[in-house]
């Protein structure tokens, strides 16, 4: 990797940060002249305008909307450097960054869970398939994928809470938000989560596990083309070996980037599938934030999302550089 | 005035003309045939739907009749809060997923189609400037964006379509602007470049025609992406309240306890809904990209769009590490060969040449007997 790759790579990235905090920063500003306006208390009749003034004044910097537009901005960027997204205009005006702290981990247990297993059984199904090309394996992959790309997540989330939750009664519909008031890494705590993540995790991971397994099917096919799996037969090699050893390592690197790329959605991913399971998650404090027009709440949610989703591709560009050096090159 | 207006002409003609060819070889590909018959089907639902529904899906008084279960009065049964005709619900709600999902897949072709040639062919600071904006919509999630900008400027359907298609433009944006980039070092253009015709000139006479194939099939797979999205946003309750749509009857189904009543058809039927309209489009996209490039035609059909991301991300990493315009274009990207297919389709569509429908037909024939190759074992 070069160095001047590196910086510009590391610019780039900070400058659409700041175009996204820009963004954030305006879009709930559209077409309103003060935005504290529905905070303020209703004028009773002996109060006179000054006071009301005031009033309105003690109101603005409590919401933190003192001042003009500008001067609000450049405060924003100042306490944003500090990693300060201000306060949310729920009750007791909390630090948005707390919130999104606290349900964090929530979205983590269900998102990386459902990232590992699809990449895992992904590959491995892949594999198959691509072993067995053009045999039922591999037509029953395809039949899946057609049926899963055409499908919402949502609704495959539906129908399984449907069947597993309430008719047969194995995993939990509606998982109470409340199941382990204290984590404390016990056995008891984690299998409570695992046991009520099951229902949203399988609904997520159906469609991961089908795309990474075709992914993996058709680059294994495109690579065991090539000549050096080949030679690799006519040496002698045991079938496991070509597979395992040759075919499958060359084939990884377009998983690499879909990886990279569902790195990047992990937490603004799940926004739907945790409204259904009433999941304790980044998804339903957006979606609460939105019915309570909680707008710092929100746009702190959405600059955090943005956040994470640069830094994953920054990662994924230079890892992928790291396993195919021609993509440094610049493919000249 | 009189020659804007024969310039427009000129390209609705080129666009009908372009369409026409397309249902043409979408109806000789077998599965480019399925997708259109139902397509047919929904837009006949859609656009016969007061006379074919039974019941008014509107209606919220009859009392009397909530929750029912499906017999031949009510196909579908009624909703257990409001005693809709479930079944009348899902014929009108078809309107809402086709119209949103057609007209931001063609808001969504116009502008991508503008911004990725303007990028691919301009080049400088327009492509700069084009290609952070995509940046920056690509790093911003889609859904929380959506649903902050409906938030904001309400509801309804127009704000929904202008903020998908805001939002939307930037993968077909990426994906013309490196077949141009391919394009524009092809001699036709050279030639007309060097013959002094005008930058508008060469990209609505040469560089529009070669990838108005790529726009066509990226269409019909924006809008099922459309439509899948419209039903989520729905879903949370987020869509126009006052429409019927697949995604707010599940929603509905839901909150109203259909699982607990174990009502599995109120939930079942939007979904198919949600199913055949989005595989329909689907299947219409896989098969135009099957018919225009021919390469693909080997291995399967749905990991196409996968594959189309794949190629498309990394030819992003390619470019942005090579920002030298001098050398922009050098580099071959893997769909290489689309373009290929699109350099020739643009020959054919030239009007000087009287050949160009036969000529278009024989190489679809040609394609034919590849439908046998894909069962072959390894």
């Amino acid at each position: 990797m070069k160095a001047s790759y590196v910086i510009k790579r590391i610019l780039l990235t900070v400058f659409i940060f700041f175009v996204v905090v820009t963004l954030c920063f305006f879009i709930p500003r559209i077409g309103v002249t003060d935005p504290a306006s529905r905070y303020y208390p209703v004028q009773s009749a002996g109060m006179s305008d000054d006071v009301y003034e005031a009033i309105k004044e003690q109101v603005r910097i409590q919401y933190g909307l003192n001042g003009s537009t500008w001067e609000q901005y450049i405060t924003y960027l100042g306490k944003l450097f500090s990693g300060d997204l201000g306060n949310s205009y729920q009750s007791g005006t909390p630090k948005v960054i707390d919130l999104i702290a606290d349900r964090l981990p929530w979205t983590l247990v269900l998102s990386v869970s459902n990232l590992l297993i699809s990449l895992v059984i992904g590959i491995i199904i892949g594999t198959m398939a691509a072993w067995k090309r053009g045999r039922w394996q591999d037509r029953a992959l395809l039949n899946a994928s057609t049926f899963t790309t055409a499908l919402p997540a949502f609704f495959i989330a539906l129908i399984l809470s449907f069947y597993l939750g309430f008719e047969w009664e194995i995993f939990p519909a509606y998982t109470d938000q409340n199941m382990v008031p204290n984590f404390d890494w016990s056995w008891k705590a984690i299998s409570t989560v695992a046991y009520n993540a099951a229902l949203p995790v399988f609904a997520m991971a159906i469609g991961g596990i089908v795309s990474y397994g075709q992914s993996t099917r058709n680059s294994v096919i495109a690579v065991s083309g090539d000549e050096f799996i080949l030679t690799a037969k006519s040496k002698g090699l045991s079938n496991n070996r070509v597979i395992y050893g040759h075919t499958l390592r060359n084939a990884l690197l377009p998983i690499v980037t879909q990886f990279g790329m569902n790195v990047s959605g992990l937490i603004g991913g799940s926004v739907v599938i945790e409204q259904i399971f009433n999941w304790n998650g980044m998804g339903t404090l957006f979606l609460t934030a939105n019915s309570n027009n909680d707008y710092p709440l929100m746009m702190g949610i959405m600059i955090f999302m943005s956040a994470f989703a640069l830094v994953a591709n920054l990662l994924t560009d230079f890892v992928y550089c790291l396993l195919d050096p021609r993509v440094t090159l610049g493919g000249r | 005035m009189k020659k804007v207006l024969m310039r427009i002409g000129c390209i609705l003609m080129q666009i009908l003309y372009a369409i026409g060819r397309f249902f043409k070889k979408l109806w000789k590909h077998k599965q480019g045939r399925v997708g259109l018959i139902i397509v047919g089907f929904l837009a006949i639902l859609a656009i016969f739907a007061p006379l074919i529904a039974p019941y008014d899906p509107y209606d919220v008084t009859q009392r009397a009749a909530k929750g029912l279960l499906p017999s031949w009065e009510h196909l579908l049964g009624t909703t257990i809060t409001t005693g809709q005709d479930i079944f009348s619900m899902l014929i009108y709600g078809t309107r809402s997923s086709l119209s949103i999902g057609l007209i931001t897949g063609i808001v969504i072709a116009i502008l991508g189609s503008l911004l990725g040639i303007a990028a691919g062919y301009l080049g400088g600071w327009v492509d700069t400037v084009i290609m952070r904006i995509v940046d920056v919509l690509l790093v911003i999630p889609t859904l929380p964006l959506v649903i902050v900008m409906t938030n904001v400027l309400g509801t309804s359907y127009a704000v929904i379509v202008i903020v998908f298609a805001a939002f939307g433009w930037t993968g077909l944006a990426r994906v013309i602007r490196s077949q141009v980039m391919l394009i524009k070092n092809a001699n036709y253009v050279k030639a007309a470049e060097l013959a002094g015709a005008s930058k508008w000139y060469i990209m609505w006479r040469h560089i529009l025609p070669a990838v108005s194939n790529l726009l066509i099939m990226s269409t019909a797979l924006t809008s099922a992406g459309i439509m899948v999205a419209e039903a989520g946003l729905s879903f949370l309750g987020l869509g126009n309240p006052e429409a019927i749509s697949w995604g707010k009857m599940l929603a509905d189904a839901q909150s109203s306890g259909a699982m607990l009543f174990g009502h599995w058809w109120s939930i079942l039927a939007p979904g198919v809904g949600i199913f055949l309209s989005v595989y329909s489009f689907m299947r219409i996209g896989l098969a135009l990209e099957e018919i225009l490039n021919p390469r693909m035609r080997k291995g399967s059909n749905m990991i196409k769009v996968f594959k189309h991301l794949n190629n498309t991300y990394l030819d992003e990493v390619f470019a942005s590490m090579d920002d030298d315009s001098k050398r922009r274009g050098e580099y071959q990207p893997p769909a290489a060969n689309l373009a290929e297919v699109a350099v020739t389709d643009a020959a054919e569509t030239k009007p000087q040449d009287p050949n160009a429908g036969p000529a278009a037909d024989t190489t679809s024939e040609n394609f034919e007997p590849a439908e046998k190759e894909t069962g072959e074992t390894a």
